[in-house]
């Protein structure tokens, strides 16, 4: 097995683990935003902003992930 | 077929000869000096539409965005100086700079947007770092600076040993985290353009036309206007947060 393909193997697996643990954030978050407009429709505003910042700190991990992958796989492709 | 938007993984680099890391990619400072002058020409006509009496639909973006920006500096670090400008500044210039990708301007040679290098963000969070820490310094002395990396103060000695260098891990992952967060964001979605692009936009017969720039607006659409305005806002409000951070616990240190 060559440098290229053992590269694709771990990105995918790289990629894999990470959506899963960007997916249970964000599925923590749109829990936690559930919760609180039932328990208090008037504020669904503010927790709509707050949970598109969460979500967009969650997902970055996730980001910082992918673009690593890629550049490891870039890198060692060329 | 439809040439591909190249994401800029390889910069092209000028080496300086001083060593592994010391090289100029300087297609970033292309591409961040465009994005500088973008962002100075949008503010110069924001100024220049200021109307005291009669505020436009401009002018009232403008005045909402900055209160906003002014309102969570006040809450975060009141006695910051210089925080308002430079938050709104960072946000500003990271919005624009994130707007660019909108156009495809990185089919002009040497110019891609200047957040997709990891220099361009680190930039911005070393700066950010130093403000904060210089801020730190000032409001509690050196000595001060010093004792609060020891905190929590009610541990015995031997846990603070250990808790010093958690905290002190913690402020370097502080700006490691801004900067990387910013980058890896641009760049993914960047690589996304460029596979979309491969992919879709050279399907046979329906590529050029159909799917590649359909699916090109979508996902531009969600990730420049969207992914990249959140992006600039998070790294806007952690600054703020940072300055926060920076004189938590300051009252209740003086006041005993």
């Amino acid at each position: 097995m060559d440098h290229f393909a053992a590269a694709m193997i771990a990105f995918g697996i790289a990629l894999g683990g990470g959506a899963i643990g960007a997916a249970i954030g964000d599925g923590l978050v749109g829990n936690a935003t559930i919760n609180g407009v039932a328990r208090q429709p008037e504020a669904r505003g503010q927790l709509q902003g707050i949970m598109f910042i969460i979500i967009g700190l969650v997902e970055g991990m996730y980001f910082i992930n992918l673009a690593f992958g890629a550049l490891f796989v870039f890198a060692i492709g060329k | 077929m439809i040439h591909a938007e190249d994401a800029p993984v390889n910069h092209p680099t000028i080496d300086l000869g001083c060593g592994t890391f010391c090289q100029l990619n300087y297609d970033s400072v292309i591409s961040s000096a465009l994005a500088i002058a973008v962002t100075m020409v949008i503010a110069i006509i924001i100024a220049r539409a200021l109307r005291p009496d009669r505020p436009g639909r401009l002018q009232a973006l403008a005045e909402w965005m900055f209160s906003y920006v002014r309102r969570t500096a006040d809450e975060n670090a009141p006695d910051a100086p210089y925080l308002v400008p430079i938050a709104a500044t960072i946000g500003f210039y990271i919005l624009i700079a994130n707007y660019l990708d909108f156009f495809p301007i990185t089919l002009i040679p040497n110019v891609h947007p200047a957040n997709t290098d990891i220099n361009q963000t680190a930039a911005m969070a070393i700066v950010v770092f130093i403000l904060v820490n210089a801020y730190s310094i000032r409001r509690r002395g050196v000595l001060g600076y010093l004792h609060h990396l020891t905190r929590p103060f009610e541990l015995p000695i031997w846990a603070r040993a250990g808790f010093t260098v958690l905290n002190v891990i913690e402020e370097i992952a502080k700006p490691a985290t801004l900067a990387l967060r910013l980058f890896g964001n641009l760049l993914a979605g960047l690589l996304m353009i460029y596979v979309i692009t491969l992919l879709l936009g050279n399907l046979p017969y329906v590529g050029p036309w159909l799917t590649g720039p359909i699916f090109l607006a979508i996902w531009k659409l969600f990730d420049v206007l969207f992914i990249g305005l959140i992006q600039a806002f998070i790294f806007m409000l952690l600054t703020m947060v940072y300055f926060g951070l920076a004189r938590e616990g300051l009252e209740a240190e003086h006041s005993h």
